[in-house]
C-alpha cells in the first residue's frame, strides 16, 4: 500500500460522496417503514446512487488521487536522541526490563520433592508415636481422622492399636497430601527470594502449622486433643527440608516468559 | 484512476462550502476518526442533559419538573443515547485514527466503506432523536422511545407498546449497528493485513491488540441484537409471534436475546478504555507496560468469558437454579483476568517517575473508580445478594462506575492525550485540573451516594418517590454532584475551544511517548508518513530516541 | 534477549479482501445463529396447525441445485484464474440458473404453504420462524445470485478479466456460506423440526 512515493507525492483512495449516499439511502429505506413510503422511495433512489458510485469507484481500478507532500517545513522532524539517561531498575543486571525468575525448577520436580519430604514427616511422626506415646499406629490413626470421624470417639487404647481402614485412610492423604505439597512448592520455591530451603524449610512449615493450630478443631478434632506441638512442627519442617533438599537437586530449565506471547501461541515462527 | 493533477501554485483561498464538501465526501481515517468523536462528544452533551432532567425530578420527592410518560422517554433516550451514539462512536472514532498511524499505514483497510460506516452511525442517531417529532406514540403526538433501553418485551411488543416509537428504536440502532460492524471488519482488516515492516503482532502496541478484540467482539454479539430486534420488527410489523406470549411466544427468550448482545457490549464499551489506559499509563510513568503479552492473553479471555455471562442480568427472572449458578460462576471468572489487568497497570506505575499531567489524572482516577465498578459487579454476580438490589438504584451505580468512573474517564485522558496529535495545539493544563477535579468529584458524589439509596431499596426507573422512605437526603447529594459534573465538562469545552482558537502549538510528540503516532506531524498530513516506517521492537520512538540503549535488545 | 531479526511484520498470508470477507461472514454466522436457535426454541410451541410434520416436504430438488451451484461456482473462478473465457462464463451462468433453481423451488413451496396450507408468518410460530429462517436464507441467496448475474453480464461484455479473479473468488466464498448456512436450516427445519 505505500509503495507509491516519490519525493513530490503519495498516492490515497480519492475521496467520494457514494458512501454517504449509500448509507443515506439505506437509512430512509428503513426509516419509510415509520414514516411514509415516499420516504422509502427517495432512499430506494439514493440507494442506487450510492451503489453505483461506489461501483465505480473501486471498479475497474481502484479511483485514487494524488497528494503532494507537505513542504520541508510542514513536516515531521526526525526523532532525534535524548540526551537524558536512562534509569534501569536495579534487580542486579543492566537491563532496563527484567524477566523474572530467569529460570525454575520444572513442575515434575515437586513429584520426588514430595516423595522425600512424605518419608521424612513419616519417620518424625512414627518416631513421636513410638518414644512419646507407645505406639506406632497412633499418629497414623490420628491422621485418618481427617476423613473418618469415627476417630473422634475412638478410646485411647484403641487409638493405640492397628485398624486397616483407618491406615489406607491415612496412606491415602499422606500421600495426596504430600504430592499437592510437594507440586506448590516446587513451583514457589525457586522464585522466593535468596534463600529457598530456609523459606521452604522453615517459615512455611511454621505459618503453615499457625493454620493449621487455628482450624484443626474443625478439621480433625481428634487430633486436636492428642497432638503435641512441638513435634508437630517438627515433622513439618523434616517434610519442607526434604522437599527442598529434593526439589532443588532438579535441574533448573529457563522459563518461557522471554518468548513473546505469539511465539508462545505458535502464531508466529520464533527468531 | 482519478489523478487530480497538482496544482503547484498557491494554495488558494478556501471557501467554508470547499471545506464542509471536504469532511463530508471523505474517505480519510483521520478526518472519519474525528467526526466519529465529535458527533460522539455531541450525543454525549444531549444524553448528559437528559441524565440532567431526571436527576432534578428525582432531587426531591414527590416532585413534577416532569410528568411520568416524559421520564420514561428520558431515561429510554439516555440508556440508548449513551451506548449506542456515545460509547460506540468514540471508541469507533479513536480506534479509526490511531489504528493506522500506529501500526504504520497510510489508511484503513476499506477506507469507502469506513466513511459509510459513519454516516450508518450517525443516521441512525437521527433516525432515533427524530422520533421526538415523527412518532406517533400513545395519543398520536410524536414521541421518543419509552420502553427502557433494553425493550423488554411484552412490553415492546405490539399490543403494550402503541404508535411507532419503539420502530424508531429499533430501526435506528439496526441502522447504526451497521456502523459499528462495519468499523470492526475494517479495523481488524487493517491490523491483520495493513502493518508496516517489522511490526508483527508481537510487537503492536496494547491499543491495536485490544481494539482487534473489541472488533471480534462486535462480530460476534452485535448481529444477535440485530437479529433479535429485525424479530421485535416482524413482531410488530407483519403480526408474528416471537415474543408474543399470547400465541405461545416466550418474553424471556428477548431477554436471553438481548443480553447476550448486552453484556458483551459492556465490555467492547470497557475494553478500549484499557486500550487508552495501557498507551497512556506507561507514557506518564515514563515505564515499559508491565506484562506486554499477559495484557493481551487476559484481554482474550476477558472476550471470551464475556461471551458467556449474558444471564447474569436476569437472575431475578427465575431461570433455575443450574443457570444461575452457571452464570454466576463465570461473571465472577472474568473478574480474573480484569484484576490482571489492574495489577498490571499498578506495576507499570510502580517505580516509574510518573508526570501527573491530565491524561494521567484520569487514568488514576479510572485505576480507582474501575476498581469500585469491579468489586460492586462481584457483589452482584452473586444470585442472592443480586436478588436483594436487582432492578435498584445498586445497579444504576454499579454499571455508572463502570461506564462513567470507567469508560468516561479513560475517554476523557484519551482525548487529552490525542488532542494534540489530531488538532496540533495541546489543551489548557490548568483547564484540564479544573475540569478533572470537579468532573471527578462530582462524579463520585453522585454515584458513590446512588449505591445507598440502592441499598435502601430505591427501584430504578421510578420517575418519583414519597417523602417517607429515607431517601431524601441520598437523592439531594446525588442531584447535587450532578452540577459539579456539569461543571466540568464545560471546562473542558471551554478547554478544546481555546485550544483551537489559540492553544499552544503541541509539536510532533509533545509528551515523550514511543508509538508511531507520535513520529508523524500533528496534525498528520493526509499519508500519515512520509516514508513508511519500520520497527524493531514494541516501542519503536524509543529506540530511535535512545540508541545506545533500545528495546529491541530485549524483545 | 538477543537482538532479534527484522522480520517482515505484515506477512499474513491474507489479503485485506480474504480478510474482510471471512469476517463478514462471521458476523452472518452470528446473525443466523440466533435466528436458527430461535426455531429450535420454538420446535413444537406453536398452539394451533398447521404443524411443520403435516405441510412440509423434503426440499430435494432445491437443495441439489444450491450445493451444486457450490461446484460451478468453484468450476468458474478457477476457469477465471487460468484465464479460460469460456469456462469461466458457463460456470457462472449455471450457478446462476442452479441459484434460481433453488429461488423457484422455494416460491413454489411458500406458494404452497401460503395458498394451500394457509401458513402465514401470523398463523402460529411454526410460521413465525420458518418464514423468517428460510426468508432471510433467500434473501441471502438473492443477494448472492445478483452479484453473480452482475458477474456475469460484465463477463459477457468482456469486463471481467483474469486478474479479478481474486475478487470473484470472494464472492464464491460468500457463495458457499450461503450454501453451509442451507445444510444447517435444512438439518434443522426439515430433519429436526418435523
Amino acid at each position: 500500500m505505500t509503495e507509491p512515493h516519490d519525493d513530490r507525492g503519495i498516492e490515497l483512495p480519492s475521496p467520494t460522496a457514494s458512501p454517504l449516499y449509500f448509507a443515506l439511502g439505506l437509512s430512509l429505506l428503513l426509516a419509510g417503514l415509520v414514516t411514509h413510503e415516499l420516504v422509502s422511495m427517495v432512499g430506494a433512489a439514493f440507494f442506487v446512487l450510492g451503489a453505483v458510485g461506489w461501483w465505480r469507484q473501486v471498479l475497474p481500478q481502484e479511483s485514487e488521487q494524488w497528494v503532494p507532500l507537505q513542504s520541508e517545513a510542514e513536516r515531521a522532524r526526525p526523532v532525534s536522541p535524548r540526551r537524558a539517561a536512562v534509569d534501569h531498575l536495579t534487580a542486579g543486571e543492566d537491563r532496563h526490563r527484567m524477566r523474572l525468575p530467569v529460570e525454575v525448577r520444572p513442575i515434575s520436580a515437586g513429584l520426588p520433592g514430595a516423595a522425600a519430604g512424605a518419608v521424612a514427616m513419616a519417620v518424625v511422626a512414627c518416631t513421636y508415636g513410638l518414644v512419646v506415646e507407645g505406639s506406632l499406629w497412633l499418629p497414623i490413626n490420628l491422621l485418618a481422622g481427617i476423613v473418618l470421624p469415627s476417630v473422634d470417639q475412638a478410646s485411647p487404647e484403641q487409638l493405640r492399636s492397628f485398624h486397616g481402614l483407618a491406615f489406607g485412610l491415612a496412606c491415602g492423604a499422606h500421600v495426596l497430601l504430600s504430592v499437592s505439597v510437594g507440586l506448590v512448592y516446587a513451583t514457589t520455591l525457586p522464585m522466593l527470594p535468596s534463600r529457598p530451603l530456609l523459606w521452604g524449610g522453615i517459615a512455611a512449615p511454621l505459618l503453615w502449622t499457625g493454620v493449621a493450630w487455628s482450624v484443626m478443631g474443625l478439621v480433625n478434632p481428634a487430633l486436636e486433643q492428642y497432638v503435641s506441638w512441638p513435634w508437630f512442627v517438627a515433622s513439618q519442617i523434616a517434610f519442607g527440608l526434604a522437599a527442598g533438599w529434593a526439589i532443588l537437586r532438579v535441574a533448573p530449565v529457563a522459563t518461557s516468559q522471554s518468548l513473546s506471547l505469539a511465539e508462545r501461541a505458535g502464531i508466529e515462527a520464533g527468531r | 484512476m482519478a489523478s487530480i493533477p497538482l496544482a503547484d501554485t498557491e494554495p488558494r483561498r478556501r471557501f467554508r462550502s470547499d471545506v464542509l464538501h471536504d469532511w463530508v465526501t471523505t474517505v480519510d481515517h483521520k478526518k472519519l476518526g474525528i467526526l466519529y468523536i465529535a458527533s460522539g462528544i455531541v450525543f454525549f452533551v444531549i444524553g448528559g442533559l437528559e441524565a440532567t432532567a431526571m436527576r432534578i425530578q428525582l432531587a426531591v420527592p414527590e416532585n413534577d419538573f416532569v410528568s411520568p410518560e416524559v421520564f420514561n422517554r428520558l431515561f429510554t433516550m439516555h440508556g440508548t443515547t449513551m451506548v449506542f451514539l456515545v460509547g460506540m462512536p468514540i471508541i469507533t472514532g479513536f480506534g479509526n485514527y490511531l489504528i493506522p498511524l500506529m501500526i504504520g499505514a497510510r489508511d484503513m483497510a476499506f477506507p469507502r466503506l469506513n466513511a459509510w460506516g459513519f454516516w450508518m452511525f450517525l443516521f441512525g442517531g437521527l433516525l432515533l432523536y427524530f422520533s421526538y417529532l415523527g412518532s406517533t406514540g400513545l395519543y398520536g403526538a410524536g414521541s421518543a422511545p419509552d420502553v427502557g433501553w433494553f425493550a423488554y418485551t411484552p412490553l415492546a411488543g405490539k399490543a403494550f407498546s402503541r404508535g411507532n416509537a419503539t420502530d424508531y428504536w429499533i430501526l435506528g440502532i439496526v441502522v447504526s449497528g451497521f456502523g459499528s460492524l462495519s468499523g470492526a471488519v475494517n479495523m481488524i482488516a487493517t491490523a491483520l493485513t495493513m502493518r508496516c515492516e517489522g511490526m508483527s503482532l508481537g510487537r503492536m502496541p496494547l491499543f491495536v491488540w485490544m481494539m482487534v478484540i473489541v472488533s471480534f467482539m462486535i462480530l460476534v454479539a452485535l448481529p444477535p441484537l440485530t437479529a433479535a430486534q429485525v424479530m421485535l420488527l416482524f413482531d410488530r410489523f407483519l403480526g408474528a409471534h416471537f415474543f408474543d406470549t399470547q400465541a405461545g411466544g416466550d418474553a424471556v427468550l428477548w431477554q436471553h436475546f438481548f443480553w447476550f448482545f448486552g453484556h458483551p457490549e459492556v465490555y467492547i464499551l470497557m475494553i478500549p478504555g484499557f486500550a487508552y489506559a495501557s498507551e497512556i499509563i506507561p507514557v506518564f510513568s515514563r515505564k515499559v507496560i508491565f506484562g506486554y503479552s499477559v495484557m493481551v492473553g487476559a484481554t482474550v479471555a476477558i472476550g471470551f468469558v464475556s461471551l458467556s455471562v449474558w444471564a447474569h442480568h436476569m437472575f431475578a427472572v427465575g431461570m433455575g437454579r443450574g443457570l444461575n449458578i452457571w452464570f454466576a460462576t463465570a461473571t465472577m471468572i472474568v473478574g480474573i483476568p480484569t484484576g490482571m489487568k489492574l495489577f498490571n497497570w499498578l506495576a507499570t506505575m510502580y517505580g516509574g517517575r510518573i508526570r501527573f499531567r491530565v491524561p494521567m489524572l484520569f487514568c488514576t482516577a479510572f485505576l480507582a473508580q474501575f476498581l469500585v465498578a469491579g468489586l460492586t459487579g462481584i457483589m452482584l454476580a452473586a444470585v442472592p445478594f443480586d436478588w436483594q438490589v436487582t432492578d435498584s438504584y445498586f445497579v444504576v451505580a454499579h454499571f455508572h462506575f463502570v461506564l462513567i468512573g470507567g469508560l468516561v474517564c479513560t475517554i476523557f485522558g484519551a482525548i487529552y492525550y490525542w488532542f494534540p496529535k489530531m488538532s496540533g495545539r495541546m489543551l489548557d493544563e490548568r483547564l484540564g485540573r479544573w475540569h478533572f477535579w470537579l468532573f471527578v468529584i462530582g462524579f463520585n458524589v453522585t454515584f458513590l451516594t446512588m449505591h445507598g439509596q440502592g441499598l435502601l431499596g430505591m427501584p430504578r426507573r421510578i420517575y418519583t418517590y414519597p417523602a417517607d422512605r429515607g431517601w431524601e437526603i441520598w437523592n439531594l447529594v446525588t442531584s447535587l454532584g450532578v452540577v459539579l459534573q456539569i461543571a466540568g465538562v464545560l471546562f473542558f469545552v471551554y478547554a478544546v475551544i481555546k485550544a483551537l482558537r489559540s492553544g499552544e502549538p503541541a509539536g510532533d510528540d509533545p509528551w515523550d511517548a514511543w508509538t508511531l503516532e507520535w513520529s508523524t506531524s500533528s496534525p498528520p498530513p493526509d499519508y500519515n508518513f512520509d516514508e513508511a516506517p519500520v520497527v524493531r521492537s514494541r516501542r519503536p520512538l524509543w529506540d530511535l530516541k535512545h540508541p545506545d540503549d533500545p528495546d529491541w535488545k530485549y524483545e | 534477549m538477543t537482538a532479534p531479526i527484522d522480520g517482515q511484520g505484515n506477512a499474513t498470508a491474507w489479503s485485506r479482501g480474504e480478510v474482510g470477507t471471512l469476517l463478514l461472514i462471521l458476523a452472518e454466522t452470528s446473525f443466523f445463529a440466533i435466528f436458527i436457535v430461535g426455531y429450535l426454541f420454538y420446535i413444537g410451541k406453536s398452539l394451533s396447525g398447521p404443524y411443520p410434520a403435516d405441510v412440509l416436504e423434503l426440499p430435494v430438488v432445491a437443495t441439489i441445485c444450491l450445493l451444486s451451484s457450490s461446484v460451478t461456482v468453484v468450476v468458474a473462478v478457477r476457469a477465471l484464474e487460468a484465464d479460460r473465457r469460456g469456462a469461466f462464463l458457463a460456470g457462472i451462468f449455471a450457478t446462476v440458473l442452479l441459484g434460481g433453481g433453488f429461488l423457484a423451488a422455494t416460491a413454489l413451496e411458500w406458494r404452497k404453504l401460503i395458498v394451500d396450507d394457509g401458513l402465514m408468518i401470523s398463523t402460529n410460530l411454526f410460521g413465525t420462524t420458518f418464514y423468517s429462517l428460510v426468508g432471510f436464507h433467500a434473501a441471502h441467496v438473492t443477494v448472492g445470485l445478483l452479484l453473480l448475474a452482475l458477474v456475469g453480464v460484465l463477463g459477457v461484455l468482456g469486463f471481467v478479466r483474469k486478474e479479478h479473479a481474486t475478487r470473484v473468488d470472494l464472492l464464491s466464498w460468500y457463495w458457499h456460506f450461503v450454501d453451509v448456512v442451507w445444510i444447517a436450516v435444512f438439518t434443522v427445519v426439515y430433519v429436526v423440526g418435523v
